[in-house]
């Protein structure tokens, strides 16, 4: 199988997240305050560490796990400060960010969406003018899932803060892959997934929340201190309640250092390679309709088209006929595909990770190219 | 051909929000099925392709494959999953 869905989630793992988990799972387990064994220490604080040096936190205090990116998202939404205020979110968001916003109605006033253009990039003028009226805050998708648009957030940032609005970055596609600097951007909130770019495994991810930002916990429960405490009304909350999936999280910590040792720039430049070959190998194909431009996408990921077949019709094609892996639809980020003009039956998506090879893209350049020949024969 | 088992297509989502079930025949669809099914819509047939690919789409339902599986998959717009019976029942007289 050639696996060409990276963003959905990475596959394979490296070995080291691999044996991580195993060797979590062999070991005795870690106390989380539950115990009075102290000999393995504590791999959710190694695990933070290395997150913070990996996407520029240095309060690393204030990441806090979760079992994925929707999971902090709605601890996100629904424990800042926003019910009754005005949220703005962007045309490129994905459903762990459009859903909790637009479902946790009393705890979000109301939402406006930024719009984007064709091919995913949110104008700062937009935003600016949208900002014209109060909000509280602004939530922006670092890296488009569907077309690979990197957002600028360092000029949203900016924007967001001169009118008072917290930043909540969604960098569930970004973090691995491309540089984050939560710290330097001013971001206030960020998301972030494990089993993607990060190479951790499923059901592992978290949210960063800066130090000053309040924020009412979505769960309560046992954390393995002070046990003789039952409410919180000094405000002194704990966020990661019930017994953590520590095994999950040495397996992401594994992820994380791999990423680390291997640097975001030199991945970023391996896969911007592998990107390029793609876009301009379905270019001359054919039939073909690319929604995206390499000098523009910066993200390992594109979406695109084959002339009378659907994109399900594609994918199936793709994995039947060639044993390629891809996704087809809307990829739940359903609202960039009226930029795109794909809202009837969305894109083909091709990602990529670390782990795809030069001849994963001949493999899937050579497949497409079969395909749109034989449309051209029998139409 | 017999239809032996139906069961939810394991790729919803690559539907575009329709219902699409994969319908498990009793032997391998050869190109005599494939151009058989043709009266169900407007009818797609890739014969180039190593394995050959089908599609029969009218406005509410699809059905998709591969020439040589023993399954293909139909899937039904939400407010027409009565047509689903209508295919099954195409398919078993064939």
């Amino acid at each position: 199988m050639i696996y060409l869905n990276q963003a959905a989630t990475t596959f394979p793992k490296p070995r080291c997240v691999l044996d991580a988990h195993a060797a979590a799972l062999s070991a005795p387990p870690e106390g989380q305050f539950r115990s009075a064994d102290m000999r393995n220490g504590n791999g959710l604080d190694r695990c933070r560490e290395n997150l913070g040096r990996l996407l520029g936190i240095s309060a690393v205090d204030r990441i806090f796990f979760a079992s994925g990116a929707t999971d902090a998202t709605n601890a996100l939404v629904y424990g800042l400060p926003l019910a009754e205020k005005r949220v703005l979110a962007t045309q490129t968001e994905h459903n762990s960010v459009l859903r909790p916003l637009m479902n946790l109605t009393d705890q979000v006033g109301s939402v406006d969406i930024m719009p984007c253009d064709a091919l995913g990039q949110v104008n700062p003028a937009d935003v600016t003018r949208l900002l014209s009226a109060p909000s509280a805050a602004l939530f922006v998708n670092h890296c488009s899932n569907v077309t690979g648009m990197v957002q600028d957030i360092p000029a949203l940032s900016e924007i967001a803060h001169r009118h008072s609005a917290l930043l909540v970055l969604d960098a569930s596609q970004s973090a691995g892959c491309l540089p984050v600097d939560a710290d330097a951007w001013g971001v206030d909130a960020l998301i972030f997934t494990g089993h993607k770019a990060l190479f951790g495994p499923q059901g592992t991810g978290g949210y960063y929340v800066r130090p000053g930002i309040s924020l009412r916990p979505f769960r309560y429960g046992g954390t393995g201190r002070d046990s003789r405490r039952l409410t919180y009304d000094d405000g002194d909350y704990e966020y990661e309640v019930g017994t953590q999936n520590a095994p999950g999280i040495a397996a992401l910590n594994a992820g994380v250092e791999y990423v680390l040792e291997q640097g975001v720039d030199p991945i970023h430049a391996k896969e911007r390679r592998l990107m390029k070959a793609l876009y301009e190998e379905l270019a001359a194909i054919p039939g073909i309709t690319i929604y995206g431009d390499h000098a523009r996408c910066h993200g390992p990921l594109l979406s695109f088209n084959v002339r009378e077949l659907t994109p399900s019709d594609v994918a199936y094609i793709l994995s039947g006929v060639y044993g390629i892996t891809v996704r087809a639809g809307h990829h739940c980020s359903p609202l960039i595909h009226d930029a795109m003009g794909t809202s009837e039956r969305g894109t083909v998506r091709i990602s990529v990770s670390n782990m795809n090879t030069e001849a994963d893209i001949e493999a899937l350049i050579a497949a497409v190219r079969e395909i749109s020949k034989s449309v051209e024969a029998a139409t | 051909m017999r239809i032996i088992d139906k069961i939810p297509s394991r790729e919803r989502c690559a539907e575009s929000g329709w219902y699409a079930w994969d319908l498990l025949l009793e032997q391998p669809m050869d190109d005599a099925f494939i151009r058989a099914l043709r009266p169900l819509g407007g009818f797609v047939y890739l014969t180039m392709l190593a394995r050959p690919f089908f599609k029969v789409e009218s406005t509410f339902c699809f059905i998709k494959g591969l020439r040589g599986d023993d399954f293909l998959r139909v899937a039904t717009h939400d407010d027409h999953r009565d047509e689903l019976a209508r295919i099954e029942a195409f398919i078993e007289v064939l």
